[in-house]
């Protein structure tokens, strides 16, 4: 073979490949945020199981929209499994620890309704396929667009096909009983008579909590029954209250829990939650059987990938959420 | 053929008037070599085809159509129908394995010459083949109505319509209007479970009938009349049958470990979604990439036309009788350099679209 071929080959080979390299793209970015997973063979003790530490921390941005438009901030996710139980820690800074939900004081004439309401963190999944829930996340369902009347917003799915998996674990509601309350989500409605229509339902069973107020709403009826234990101190659970008698042994400053968080049973109680306030913010553990059997749950096969969204709340009573983009769950061999 | 209980003069193949059949078959004489542990590429494509069409009708059980309802069934066909992985999984790898294989297949029949006379219908009609299986590939990547399937078939519709003159017919005529929807679905549908698959069957069918009349390329030197050979029934058959157990078992336990891909539902209106080029097009990508505005018809059409014009053409354009490849310098050198070009521009594809890092 003649040299002045393989030369003239191999000068023009380098000069194509010099133009290509120079016209590569820029590299892509994932379009959702992936939570992986990982598989373990014994379930995570709790918060502090050096388990969690197998499995990869992501950092999930969550953002505020109306009306805490601009507040940002991170949630950083780990995920584990086991043959039947995933598992959820979450880790966010929140400088202020909300738990009071309106407790009452008395305040020596009356009693009156403290300021502060309470942390939350809330995770949404789909039961059935909801329209757009894997690109647009929350915004399909979590309230209507930001230009209609926030008193207007829904908080449902379009169509009756359409149903999401709602974990909503509550630092003064659902927190004392270590449980997330587990609802769902679907068309519009006032089945309950709520003060407005939504398309949240509760899972079948028992939870939630009870305001404690008398008929006319000027002073808290229960309080804690003296002949029980507390079980969750600073809380006041429905199971370990009497009825308040005598109003005047109470003295100006005294407290009382304003919501009374009720014992959870059933597919209600599907979410379990071990959780800590400590330096500046929460951790959150979240559990649940990959398949519950209730028709009210997703059911996690970890075969498959499923999109979820997450929403943090501070010292929130209402809307003032902070939510992530879409994101996806996969589950690691 | 096993004699049936009770009757010792009839046999199955009687009953069944397949005796002749078998005599023909059995007295077909094909070169001991046909499949062999060095030369198993068109049988393993031929098993990769049964499978594809197999897994694809059992699929097509399952499958709805319609952009509403095509990713719910995928996924119910791939989550909740028992072994519905399997079959996925089999039809996934099998067409990404036939690639593979089919490019073997090429450079194979190319360094033994097999284009050469008289076979050179045999190489045009394996081209053929070759060209038809991408469109089998783009329109069953739609078909699942998922994120990556969609957003793919968008960059595949943008890159036909910027071919001059016929672009945009073409674009009209397989998406049936301007834009990706239900007609789309549909027709993409039909084409990959009907149009093509008989299309393909057709050329196999001239494919089978220019070996049959032409034989296979034989060893370099030795005289083709001196070529052990065998029966094609039983034993060619035979080792197909063993060759087809082996890789069906094989991608099964493959497609039940390592489930075949499912992303999310398509969003159209969703245009932040960037898909990734599959690896056996990242060379064709890369062209379109290097060839930006008023040129992208170079890397679109011209390019990917002209190296497609010169498979067709090679055996009319190598006309000498020598099939080594000592003898071919010319030949050899060209294809080589091609080949270098078209994997270095895999590669730079590659590094550009998956090697990054995630957040």
């Amino acid at each position: 073979m003649r040299v002045r071929t393989v030369i003239s080959v191999s000068v023009g080979v380098a000069l194509i490949s010099l133009m290509l390299i120079w016209n590569a793209d820029e590299p892509v970015r994932a379009h959702t945020l992936m939570v992986v997973a990982n598989y373990v063979e014994t379930a995570p003790a709790g918060l502090d199981d050096p388990k969690w530490q197998t499995a990869r921390a992501v950092q999930l941005l969550v953002e505020g929209r109306e009306p805490v438009a601009g507040a940002n901030g991170t949630v950083t996710t780990r995920a584990l499994y086991t043959k039947d139980r995933l598992f959820f820690l979450f880790k966010w800074k929140d400088p202020t620890q909300s738990t009071t939900k309106q407790s009452w004081m008395f305040d020596g004439p009356k009693w009156v309704h403290l300021k502060g309401n309470e942390d939350r963190i809330a995770l949404l999944f789909e039961i059935t396929r909801i329209n757009k829930f894997a690109t647009r996340g929350c915004a399909v369902t979590c309230h209507s667009p930001a230009d209609v009347p926030k008193d207007d917003w829904k908080y449902a799915t379009k169509t009756d096909d359409e149903k999401g998996d709602l974990w909503h674990w509550k630092a003064a509601r659902s927190a004392p009983y270590n449980y997330a309350d587990d609802a769902w989500l679907t068309v519009a409605g006032n089945p309950t008579g709520s003060y407005r229509e939504t398309g949240r339902r509760k899972d079948v069973g028992g939870g939630g909590d009870l305001k404690n107020e008398t008929p006319d709403g000027t002073r808290p009826l229960y309080m804690q029954n003296p002949a029980i234990k507390p079980s969750a101190p600073g809380f006041l659970l429905m199971d370990e209250v009497v009825k308040i008698t005598d109003y005047s042994l109470f003295k100006t400053g005294d407290i009382i829990p304003y919501r009374l968080p009720l014992k959870p049973s059933g597919s209600r109680f599907d979410v379990k939650a071990t959780s800590r306030y400590a330096d500046g913010g929460w951790m959150v553990m979240l559990s649940r059987k990959l398949n519950t059997g209730h028709e009210d749950d997703v059911v996690f096969n970890p075969k498959k990938r499923y999109s979820f969204a997450l929403a943090v709340f501070d010292d929130s009573g209402s809307e003032h959420s902070k939510a992530t983009e879409p994101m996806t769950l996969i589950f690691s061999p | 053929m096993k004699k049936l209980k009770g009757n010792q003069t009839d046999t199955l193949s009687d009953m069944l008037a397949l005796g002749d059949m078998i005599a023909r078959l059995k007295s077909i004489r094909v070169p001991a070599d046909a499949l062999t542990w060095h030369r198993f590429s068109g049988s393993l494509l031929l098993v990769l085809l049964f499978l594809l069409f197999l897994s694809g009708a059992f699929m097509a059980f399952y499958y709805s159509p319609a952009p509403g309802a095509a990713y719910d069934s995928v996924d119910y066909a791939l989550f909740s129908v028992p072994f519905g992985n399997v079959i996925k999984g089999i039809h996934y790898y099998s067409w990404n394995i036939f690639l593979i294989v089919m490019g073997l297949h090429l450079v194979r029949a190319f360094i033994f010459g097999a284009y050469k006379s008289p076979r050179q219908l045999l190489w045009v009609s394996g081209v053929l083949i070759m060209l038809l299986i991408p469109a089998l590939i783009i329109t069953g990547d739609l078909l699942p109505w998922d994120q990556n399937g969609f957003w793919t078939t968008q960059v595949r519709i943008s890159i036909i319509a910027s071919v001059p003159v016929v672009g945009d017919f073409i674009v009209r005529l397989i998406q049936g209007g301007p834009l990706t929807g239900i007609v789309a679905l549909t027709r993409f549908y039909v084409l990959h479970i009907l149009f093509l698959p008989a299309l393909l069957i057709f050329l196999l069918v001239v494919h089978f009938h220019f070996i049959r009349h032409h034989g296979l390329s034989g060893p370099f030197f030795k005289d083709e009349s001196l070529r052990p050979t065998i029966s094609l029934f039983p034993q060619l058959v035979n080792r197909w049958l063993l060759l087809f157990l082996v890789v069906t078992l094989a991608l099964g336990l493959i497609s039940w470990y390592w489930q075949p891909p499912l992303g999310d539902p398509a969003d159209p209106t969703d245009s932040t979604f960037v898909p990734r080029p599959e690896w056996w097009v990242l060379f064709l990508n890369q062209l379109v990439t290097v060839f930006k505005g008023s040129l992208t018809v170079i890397g679109s059409v011209i390019i990917p036309g002209g190296l497609v014009a010169l498979l067709v053409a090679l055996p009319f354009l190598d006309t000498s009788s020598d099939r080594h490849p000592a003898r071919r310098k010319k030949v050899v050198l060209i294809a080589m350099v091609i080949a270098l070009i078209l994997l270095g521009l895999s590669i730079i594809g590659y590094v550009a679209h998956f090697n990054e890092t995630h957040p």
